[in-house]
């Protein structure tokens, strides 16, 4: 009886086994060996900083349509390197620097008095579509910290004012805060770059200095001190507001000197905030990435 | 006429789903979206219809050939994971977006209590052979008909105010229990 039994199901078993081997054969699925490795030295944190929703489709990108392989901004040159040589490339000498998020606005509580509190979603687009937002400035920061919220890597924060800044160290350039922003004030900008006007203010100079202290009034004071190094290019108006050129080594913080407002660079935002709170960030040096 | 009777009945009247109360967790588990509701159910309605064709010969020429009723279970446990084995392959090579749509819940048809239980089933009601391909492809059609209905009540439930104390398990439990009690109504509408 048992051995029946055991013979039975051994047989029931065997046939099945048979049944699935022949049908693993024919609807076998070709799975590029290197997509798991690649996989495997991408950092795993799906920030979306490369463009891809997750590191596995960023892998299979890379995998299946030749994708570059330095878009992995958290990772940075380590990653690339590991991914090239998963992939049996050679990483050429290229370099791209290291970019951090820059927030422009330093319209925090006291500079900006506010008119009322906001007290209903805690979110930015939320408070300015309810119209209650907590600052004057119709072009500045509100407050609410989507932007903190964004950030996977903790590299952003509330100043007690109420105004966020970036730890350069942490930051990895994943931009999602500069999605976060529903005012676009967050940009990303090479790590040795200090020289910005910190506020995206439109307002006209007597407007926009009765609604936040420190905003750029078009003075145009930094754009001559440009003008007369012989680097016009470096800081230009648009509108009004001066605008630093992205180009990281054109513009100086000498021409903010004597800027009244402060709005030109202010030690106070981003890079210049990590170096007050202690984080020596790589400024000034290059951060090698390589390219395939 | 007998076998339209055994159809009808697996599909509306003794519902297994929502009258026999199998075949839950994915039932639950799958029916957010009608597209993937769908073809869980067809995958279900498949994996029931050879279970059923499968286990009928088993039972019949060997197990009570050889007198070995109590092997039951085992040998239905091996014919399912078999055959949910082969349905994975087979979407995975046809459809890489239906596999990943099913998820976790592909394998786990394998411990669909629904299943097992037309297996069982077939034997208590001693069913024939065609009857038991019949009330298997009944089931499995009674299942897809079950998941769908859900599956669309829960699109619009994403739309409405629902209370809080009520959003999320609570209302899909609800919805659930209320759509079973509906089914009630087709009891008496044939015998057996």
């Amino acid at each position: 009886m048992i051995l029946t039994a055991a013979a039975l199901m051994g047989a029931i078993g065997l046939l099945f086994s048979i049944f699935l081997v022949i049908a693993n054969r024919k609807f076998a699925v070709e799975v590029d060996p290197k997509l798991a490795r690649i996989e495997e030295v991408l950092p795993g944190v799906n920030c979306g900083g490369c463009g891809y929703a997750s590191c596995a489709l960023y892998a299979e990108a890379i995998a299946k349509n030749g994708e570059e392989l330095n878009l992995c901004v958290v990772g940075g040159a380590d990653t690339t390197r590991d991914v090239a040589r998963v992939m049996g490339v050679e990483v050429s000498g290229e370099q791209r620097e290291k970019l951090v998020a820059v927030v422009f606005c330093q319209g925090d509580n006291e500079a900006s008095k506010f008119p009322g509190v906001h007290k209903g979603i805690q979110d930015c687009a939320a408070a300015i579509y309810s119209q209650d937002v907590a600052k004057r400035c119709k072009y500045g920061c509100v407050g609410m910290g989507s932007c903190v919220k964004s950030c996977p890597f903790d590299a952003i924060h509330l100043s007690d004012g109420g105004i966020p800044y970036v730890d350069a160290e942490k930051c990895t350039a994943c931009g999602n805060c500069v999605r976060a922003c529903p005012r676009d004030l967050i940009e990303l900008h090479p790590v040795s770059h200090n020289s910005f006007v910190y506020c995206k203010s439109q307002d006209p100079g007597p407007i926009a200095r009765k609604v936040c202290s420190k905003a750029c009034i078009a003075c145009q004071i930094c754009v001559k001190a440009a003008a007369k190094d012989d680097n016009a290019d470096a800081v230009t108006m648009d509108g009004n507001l001066a605008v630093v050129t992205p180009d990281p080594y054109a513009a100086k913080p000498e021409y903010g000197e004597k800027c009244p407002t402060n709005a030109y660079s202010c030690g106070c935002n981003s890079v210049n905030k990590a170096r007050v709170l202690g984080h020596e960030p790589v400024g000034g040096e290059r951060v090698p990435v390589g390219t395939a | 006429m007998n076998y339209l009777l055994v159809l009808i009945s697996a599909i509306i009247v003794n519902n297994f789903v929502l009258t026999y109360f199998v075949g839950i967790c994915p039932f639950i588990g799958v029916s957010k979206k009608i597209d993937s509701a769908l073809s869980m159910g067809i995958a279900v309605t498949f994996v029931m219809t050879i279970t059923a064709i499968v286990t009928w010969i088993i039972n019949h020429y060997i197990l009570i050939a050889f007198g070995l009723p109590f092997l039951e279970y085992v040998s239905y446990i091996v014919v399912i994971a078999s055959l949910v084995q082969f349905v994975e392959m087979f979407i995975r090579k046809t459809s890489p977006a239906l596999y990943k749509t099913l998820g976790i819940f592909l394998p786990l048809i394998t411990t669909n209590c629904a299943i097992l239980f037309v297996a069982l089933i077939q034997a208590v009601r001693e069913l024939g052979f065609i009857e038991s391909l019949v009330q298997g492809f009944g089931a499995g059609v009674g299942f897809t008909l079950a998941i769908v209905i859900m599956a669309g009540i829960r699109e619009q439930l994403e739309l409405s105010d629902i209370p809080k104390p009520f959003q999320g398990a609570a209302i899909t439990l609800i919805t659930a229990a209320i759509l079973a009690l509906a089914f009630m109504g087709f009891s008496g509408l044939t015998s057996s």
